[in-house]
């Protein structure tokens, strides 16, 4: 991981808050692991320029894992899931600001934070499976407790959604239209207290309810729970062509071919890890993504981490080979080893940190 | 003194809302602490869980996640997390509707693929996972599944032929048929030979005429036949010219597709019940009711269009056994079923002791957490070690059903009878012990572990009474021991071989070291049943010689029965334990399943009967207990590492087995 020679965080000092602004615009204010200070009582988090935070800087740990080997990428994920596990189970309220680009290691960022404003700029995508990756950064708890089935049409397909969408299904608590923000920083600011239902009735003050785009996805919530319901990747695809048969919708055949896009392997991974994660606490969630990261990394079944980022990240030919190529060639035992341990020495399991055992809030506890 | 200064010290700290001390001094509000940050996993639980769920790990989450996600599994937060569990304040007739819905739910979903129109291990495999699941969630929802799939479906699969297949199987499958088992009658349960419906054969039109002649012969309990099912299969005597050829089984639609009940058939309900109110139980009576004749499910006989009798088995008996068929695979998924209730409830249990405190050893000093005292360890820790030794023998029961021969099928039979009633029973203990290790809170609904009593009793007696199956068994054993002896050669089968081998020896001291080790464990356990078993024998036979008959001389010896019959069971369950082990490599899954292999094996050896019958010495008695004990002070480390890999996901345990402060405060209200 290339480290930074700049300030990859701002941090304002308020009275009772702290500001971090995320602020490598270069990289789509690519995700490092300097953001952890807990000596605050409340935190905004937000980015800077036209997103909230992209992702984990993909490149760069590719490069890192050419030039030192899969190890040097499991650090960073290391590094990044144990930031991730912090937020989850930090004591005092977050408040992320997503007014812009927020995917991947942003949410992983944002979404175990307290709340999440969503505006009118808002761009929500877990597109890994397009990368040969699978939905990280805790997303196998996070969008496993969607309503029905949602979690595994944004998680296998990278479907993004706007900052509407996010208020109603829930990746996001609140709504607030961009020209608020100003408003809503200042009063967060002037907040003397970690009350969680305090900070949501301010917040409460700047918000609006929106609805939905009528094409939205969300609005065909029924189809998507019937076809992502399925027990296989194959099966859903099956779902969905029989659905496509019976309603002609242009969205169906998107997510057909947005899945046939895929790597298949990533598709099984994924669909398994969001199956296994919605019966899990976010932190075994982040022990499992893991050690299916570090199988990724050491490309042992598969090098598709490695040939999606070659096709959209630095040809950008846009044309990745998988391998294996078909669903079908991806067996029930290849999709076990991925949560595995890593057979190799000195390799250990994400050792959490610890956290304090008594006065977690109650938000907090309820996702251990 | 003590007790008003520390009340006047709270008063205070409300008053003044000075931040409070150490939550874990005497004084302060108490606060949740979750037992996932103080204590540690010194094993993979994944990898436990696997080693006991055994199969379909898979499946299994997809289907808890299928229901954990709808809302007609009736979702509630509390404490911020999310319980999927019926409501069972509705009335009985709103939970027998939401049942139907869930099963309509699960339906749509594919969860029931292939279950009827597939043969083999695999898919046999795959339901039982399935089975499992719902039982889980909620037992009518896995009683009304069984009495369709296993019962209507089994008997079909069992009893019928290609045709039956066929025409019946497939729709099942699809729910396009409802179908239920009607056996049992209000003056006969267990003595299926006894009953009392009759049907006769009509040449001149080709059909039977199937009636319930008296009050007593009334179908009863049966599962599905008050509201929704379509069709059932029907056991009665079977008439043919007069004479008697004893129990067969029919199928009879009792309802038409948009669900009103068939002419010449009277169906009332059974009433509300201590559990189960989401299954329609109902009762049947038949008047002059006209069967196609091609609905006799003919595998084991079957009657001409011209009215003669044709059965491939001669024998009676032979052919009566041939119809119990179905209820074997039944006593497989209660069996196995009973084991997740445990597994339930000592999750629920054991995680409140790990964060629920009480009484302190001294003034001011903190409340003692109440699985730190040795004596709620002696409740619930062997209770998990038995637990733990019903999933390996339940995992066995499981291949032994599958992997079934003709030439298994008594041993099936046996082993099945002798799991279904321990099981079924210890599940029984095991819950009053849980509820009551979680207080005035275990009596809540919502808790599930009190209201799973209500729910599995049953279990106790449908498909076999455990008594009636426990006195089988020791029958059983009694003649392998005479056709060992009649011809002279050795045991073979049913776990039996050790009769064998020359008599093991119990030490006249136990020690540590002994007590731990497998090889004395087993000794002890085979010991116990083999001279058992002797006795039996000798006691059957003592009582033959003084005039009485086989039948009556097994009436008169039923003390030593149920002995013996638990003496097997007890062996047949750690037989599986050993071999579960085995199959290990060294390390921290293989140490800890030693030592609750020890446990379950002393827990046994503590049992009366081993100084009723003078296995153990008083002093060794009190070596047992004294090592039972020390193993369970070394177990309350794993304690909740050992309940997580019961596999059960939270939303399926309860309230009080996560942040029940929070899920009781006042915001919650």
């Amino acid at each position: 991981m290339a480290s930074s020679q700049h300030e990859q965080v701002l941090v304002e000092e308020k009275s009772f808050a702290r500001i971090l602004t995320l602020n490598r615009t270069k990289q789509l204010n690519a995700l490092s692991f300097q953001m952890d200070d807990p000596n605050v009582k409340l935190i905004i988090l937000k980015g800077k320029g036209r997103s909230f935070c992209a992702g984990g800087d993909v490149a760069a740990v590719v490069h890192d894992i050419r030039a030192g080997g899969w190890r040097a990428g499991a650090n960073f994920f290391m590094k990044e899931f144990t930031l991730n596990y912090l937020m989850a189970t930090y004591s005092k309220p977050q408040v992320s600001i997503l007014n812009g680009i927020v995917m991947g290691g942003g949410n992983g960022a944002s979404m175990h934070g307290r709340f999440r404003v969503a505006t009118e700029n808002s761009l929500f995508a877990m597109p890994e499976t397009a990368l040969g990756l699978f939905p990280d950064v805790g997303a196998s708890y996070f969008l496993s407790r969607l309503p029905g089935f949602f979690g595994e049409y944004l998680g296998l397909t990278g479907a993004r959604l706007d900052g509407v969408e996010m208020l109603a299904c829930g990746l996001a608590t609140h709504f607030v239209p961009s020209a608020k923000l100003p408003m809503l920083e200042a009063a967060l600011c002037a907040v003397d207290s970690s009350d969680p239902a305090i900070i949501s009735s301010i917040i409460g003050q700047y918000s609006e309810r929106p609805s939905l785009k009528e094409q939205s996805v969300y609005n065909r919530l029924d189809v998507i729970d019937r076809c992502f319901s399925q027990k296989t990747v194959e099966e859903i695809l099956s779902a969905l062509e029989r659905e496509a048969v019976d309603r002609r919708e242009g969205w169906i055949s998107t997510t057909i071919q947005t899945l046939k896009k895929a790597s298949p392997t990533s598709l099984k991974i994924s669909l398994r890890s969001i199956r296994v994660g919605r019966l899990q606490g976010v932190g075994p969630c982040l022990v499992r993504e893991y050690r299916m990261v570090c199988h990724v990394m050491r490309g042992e079944f598969s090098k598709d981490f490695f040939e999606g980022c070659r096709a959209i990240l630095l040809d950008k030919d846009k044309n990745p080979k998988w391998e294996p190529s078909k669903l079908e060639l991806i067996t029930d035992t290849t999709v076990d080893s991925y949560f595995s341990k890593v057979k190799n020495e000195d390799w250990e399991d994400l050792k959490l940190p610890a956290r304090p055992k008594f006065n977690l809030p109650p938000y907090v506890i309820a996702k251990l | 003194m003590d007790r008003a200064f520390q009340r006047t010290q709270i008063l205070t700290n409300h008053l003044l809302r000075s931040s409070p001390p150490s939550p874990l001094s005497s004084n302060a509000c108490l606060s949740y602490s979750p037992p996932e940050l103080s204590e540690n996993n010194a094993f993979d639980v994944e990898e436990m869980r696997n080693l006991i769920d055994g199969h379909n790990v898979e499946e299994r989450d997809w289907l808890f996640g299928l229901m954990k996600q709808s809302r007609l599994f009736n979702p509630r937060v509390r404490g911020g997390k999310v319980f999927v569990s019926p409501d069972y304040n509705q009335s009985a007739e709103q939970q027998r509707e939401m049942t139907w819905k869930r099963i309509e739910y699960l339906l749509g979903r594919g969860a029931f693929e292939r279950w009827l129109t597939e043969k083999g291990e695999e898919i046999e495999m795959r339901r039982f996972a399935g089975f499992e699941v719902f039982s889980i969630y909620d037992h009518s929802l896995f009683t009304k599944l069984g009495a369709h799939f296993f019962l209507w479906g089994g008997a079909i699969e069992f009893l019928g032929t290609k045709h039956h297949h066929e025409k019946w199987l497939r729709d099942s499958e699809n729910y396009l048929i409802k179908g239920c088992f009607a056996m049992t009658e209000l003056g006969h349960g267990s003595n299926v030979r006894g009953v009392e419906t009759v049907t006769t054969y009509d040449s001149s039109t080709g059909d039977f005429v199937m009636n319930t002649p008296c009050e007593s012969a009334q179908k009863y309990w049966i599962g599905g036949a008050a509201n929704h099912a379509t069709h059932t299969v029907v056991f009665s005597q079977l008439h043919i010219n007069g004479t008697n050829q004893g129990v067969h089984a029919f199928i009879v639609q009792i309802r038409d597709a948009d669900g009103n009940i068939c002419p010449n058939i009277r169906i009332a309900d059974c009433g509300h019940k201590i559990g189960l109110n989401g299954v329609d139980n109902g009762r049947i009576w038949f008047d002059n009711v006209r069967v196609p004749r091609e609905n006799l499910l003919n595998s084991v006989a079957d009657v001409s269009p011209d009215g003669r009798y044709l059965s491939s088995i001669e024998n009676p008996d032979q052919r009566f056994a041939a119809f119990m068929a179905p209820l074997t695979v039944g006593r497989v998924y209660i069996a196995c079923s009973a084991v997740y209730q445990s597994k339930v409830a000592l999750a629920v249990a054991i995680r409140y002791a790990l964060t629920r405190r009480a009484f302190s050893l001294k003034p001011k000093e903190p409340e003692v957490l109440l699985l730190d005292y040795p004596s709620h360890q002696r409740r619930l820790i062997p209770l998990a070690a038995r637990t733990y030794a019903m999933s390996f023998a339940a995992n066995y029961l499981k291949m032994l059903y599958v992997k079934r021969t003709p030439r298994s099928n008594k041993t099936i039979h046996v082993v099945s009878s002798s799991f279904k009633a321990t099981f079924t029973w210890n599940n029984m203990h095991i819950l009053q012990e849980c509820r009551e290790a979680c207080g005035g809170q275990g009596l809540k609904t919502e808790n599930r572990v009190g209201h799973l009593k209500g729910e599995y009793d049953v279990q106790s007696t449908f498909e076999g009474d455990n008594n009636i199956l426990m006195q089988r068994v020791s029958k059983a054993l009694f003649g392998a021991y005479m056709a060992a002896q009649k011809r002279n050669k050795a045991f073979k089968g049913l776990g039996l071989e050790h009769m064998n081998k020359p008599c093991p020896v119990i030490p006249s001291l136990l020690t540590s070291t002994t007590l731990r080790c497998s090889r004395f464990q087993m000794d002890a356990l085979c010991l116990r049943e083999r001279d058992l078993l002797n006795r039996f024998v000798a006691d059957v036979s003592k009582c033959k010689a003084e005039g009485k008959s086989t039948q009556q001389a097994f009436l008169m010896c039923y003390q030593l029965a149920e002995d013996l019959g638990r003496a097997f069971s007890d062996r047949a369950i750690f037989q599986t334990f050993i071999e579960a082990e085995a199959t290990l490599p060294a390390g921290s899954l293989k140490d800890v399943l030693g030592t609750l292999r020890s446990l379950y094996a002393l827990i046994c050896i503590e049992d009366v009967s081993y100084l009723r019958y003078g296995y153990l010495s008083v002093d060794n008695g009190a070596n047992v207990r004294r090592e039972i004990t020390k193993i369970c002070s070394e177990l309350r480390p794993h304690a909740l590492a050992l309940v997580t890999s019961f596999g059960i996901p939270d939303p399926f345990l309860s309230p009080l087995a996560f942040n029940w402060i929070e899920a009781n405060s006042w915001s919650s209200v």
